[in-house]
């Protein structure tokens, strides 16, 4: 940062873009950390002592553990034919892949109220006699739908950064595709995935607009925690929404830490 | 040879089968709902005799609410494009210069920077409405309001271009970030080196080699700004009900009063018992969407970061 000072000509840039920066970096500091500062460190601990907020965040963790690992299932295989087939109207139907994840939640969770009442999933619970809607399944339902293409997406990145190269060297030496596959595209991508797994684990802890409308919050059992934020907040309990909004911001914080550490990429994912 | 072409065709329809599920899912998930648009005899019964629309009745009673003739709808719509816009300005207004150094200028604790805008875009939305909300409402910030006269919480002026504008910025900044990192600095210090000004190095050499980078990052920043739900809902709340004497003239003027964000108005209307009105004002949203993602794959955007 020598010679960034008015002096030198042009130096102007320099000076405003450092300045800016710094003006950004103190709002959103003061963004995150508003709710400390309003709820004082006793509080805090008053709050973290409570066995209310533990069962809301066990019940998050497992709920997007779950999904994730669903969308993990479906999303690297996809991920990968996004990113290696070339086939005509490739980018319509990436388009329509990343539709959920680029609309507003709350918009697919009234969507998939259509959804559940018809044709393989009226069959499915009917036949499993499981009910798709107020219950933790529908919670489920909600947290795959929007972070299924949001996995696929990510993966896709992930295997962009692999030369394609590997591969042809690999098949030119007779091994079979999905040896190849096994062998040399997935323990190459591997940190990729499971940084980009972080993130989708996040993701699926983070949503809550499609709770919204399609499965609202049973106290208990589906209030996961950023919903039960929105449910406080309109019971007037600002404490307990202050606490819980901590501890999602610090969710929020250690899963893209974690995700550095491991070497993923936040810029291009 | 002929097993070797067999065991690629098993390879490629394996992948494909999945990439076509998450297809035909998504598709499915927007199409199968095309009949919520259709009133049904039910819709109507029930607003014979719950009769708190009076006039508005028979135009809720028709094809998709009759969205088109409710003022509402092209005053949200209004409302929403245009705030939506207001906020991508001032996202490139900051954004760009804040790329641009957290890019290429050793500033300390900078991990930390990039920790904190990398999470802000996995925080939930309700989350960021209730910092806001916490941020502005309590403390120096209030005072400050109080001094001003007027208020930014539940306001659509000041309000809705702050909620928007603290993901779309975040979203934005990484995306010009990724681009800025993608470009070789060597150009710039060439040209420093003929005798450019830091400005002029940075317009003549860094500026063009990022510019589809900049205006995919523009459109990402507009695409979340309509995304947006939470914070708007947190943050600003509906305005169909309030008085019109809650509204300024200046937001009359603008055709902005007594209109919502369409998203939380999706949410509002469903809510409230107009299925069919909610729907059609999804399907826009879904449709607006659709567009802009469909122009950020085919400009190729790099740093495509949802």
């Amino acid at each position: 940062m020598r010679n960034v000072g008015l002096r030198s000509r042009g130096g102007w840039w320099p000076a405003l873009c450092i300045g800016t920066t710094g003006c950004i970096l103190a709002v959103y500091i003061l963004l995150v950390t508003s709710n400390w500062i309003y709820l004082g460190w006793h509080d805090t601990l008053y709050f973290f002592s409570k066995s209310r907020m533990w069962e809301r965040f066990w019940l998050t963790v497992w709920t997007a553990t779950i999904s994730t690992s669903i969308s993990l299932f479906i999303g690297i295989p996809a991920g990968y034919a996004l990113s290696r087939f070339r086939f005509p109207c490739r980018y319509l139907f990436a388009s329509i892949i990343d539709l959920p994840i680029v609309v507003s939640p709350a918009v697919v969770g009234a969507f998939l109220f259509g959804i559940t009442t018809r044709f393989p999933f009226d069959w499915i619970s009917e036949f499993y006699g499981i009910y798709i809607g107020r219950n933790v399944y529908g919670v489920l339902l909600v947290q795959f739908t929007v972070t299924a293409a949001f996995c696929a997406r990510l993966m896709k990145a992930s295997f962009d950064m692999i030369p394609v190269r590997f591969e042809m060297v690999s098949n030119s030496l007779g091994a079979p595709p999905f040896r190849t596959f096994f062998k040399v595209v997935l323990p190459m991508a591997k940190n990729g995935i499971i940084a980009s797994m972080i993130v989708v684990w996040a993701r699926a802890a983070a949503e809550w607009e499609g709770l919204m409308l399609f499965v609202g919050a049973t106290e208990g059992k589906t209030d996961i925690m950023p919903f039960a934020i929105y449910l406080d907040w309109n019971g007037g309990m600002m404490g307990w929404v202050t606490s819980m909004s901590i501890v999602c911001i610090l969710m929020a914080v250690s899963a893209i830490s974690a995700m550095k550490i491991i070497g993923g990429r936040s810029n291009v994912w | 040879m002929s097993g070797n072409g067999q065991r690629r065709k098993v390879f490629n329809s394996f992948f494909y089968s999945f990439a076509g599920f998450l297809f035909l899912y998504s598709a499915y998930l927007f199409l199968s709902n095309i009949d919520q648009l259709f009133v049904t005899e039910a819709a109507i019964k029930t607003r014979e005799v719950t009769d708190i629309w009076g006039e508005d009745r028979e135009v809720l009673n028709q094809f998709a609410g009759g969205f088109w003739k409710d003022v509402y709808f092209w005053k949200s719509l209004n409302l929403t494009l245009a705030i939506t816009l207001i906020t991508t300005f001032i996202a490139t207004i900051l954004g760009i210069p804040t790329a641009y150094a957290l890019s290429r200028y050793r500033i300390p604790g900078k991990s930390v920077v990039e920790i904190l805008f990398s999470s802000l875009i996995v925080m939930p939305g309700s989350v960021i409405g209730i910092c806001l909300i916490v941020m502005f409402n309590y403390g120096p910030l209030w005072e400050m309001q109080n001094w001003l006269g007027f208020k930014f919480a539940h306001s659509i002026f000041p309000g809705m271009v702050i909620a928007s504008l603290v993901l779309s910025f975040a979203f934005g900044m990484s995306a010009w970030k990724a681009t800025f990192d993608s470009v070789n600095p060597r150009f710039e210090q060439v040209a420093r080196s003929l005798g450019s000004s830091r400005w002029r190095a940075f317009r003549t050499t860094t500026l063009p080699l990022a510019k589809s980078g900049i205006v995919a990052g523009i459109i990402l920043a507009w695409t979340r700004a309509m995304a947006e739900f939470s914070a708007v809902l947190f943050f600003c709340g509906t305005f169909r009900e309030l008085p019109a004497s809650r509204f300024s003239d200046f937001t009359k003027l603008l055709q902005m009063d007594q209109a919502d964000w369409v998203s939380v108005a999706v949410w509002a209307q469903v809510e409230f018992g107009n299925i069919e009105y909610g729907f059609a004002l999804a399907f826009v949203l879904v449709f607006i969407g659709g567009i802009s993602v469909y122009v950020m794959h085919r400009i190729g955007a790099k740093g495509y970061v949802w």
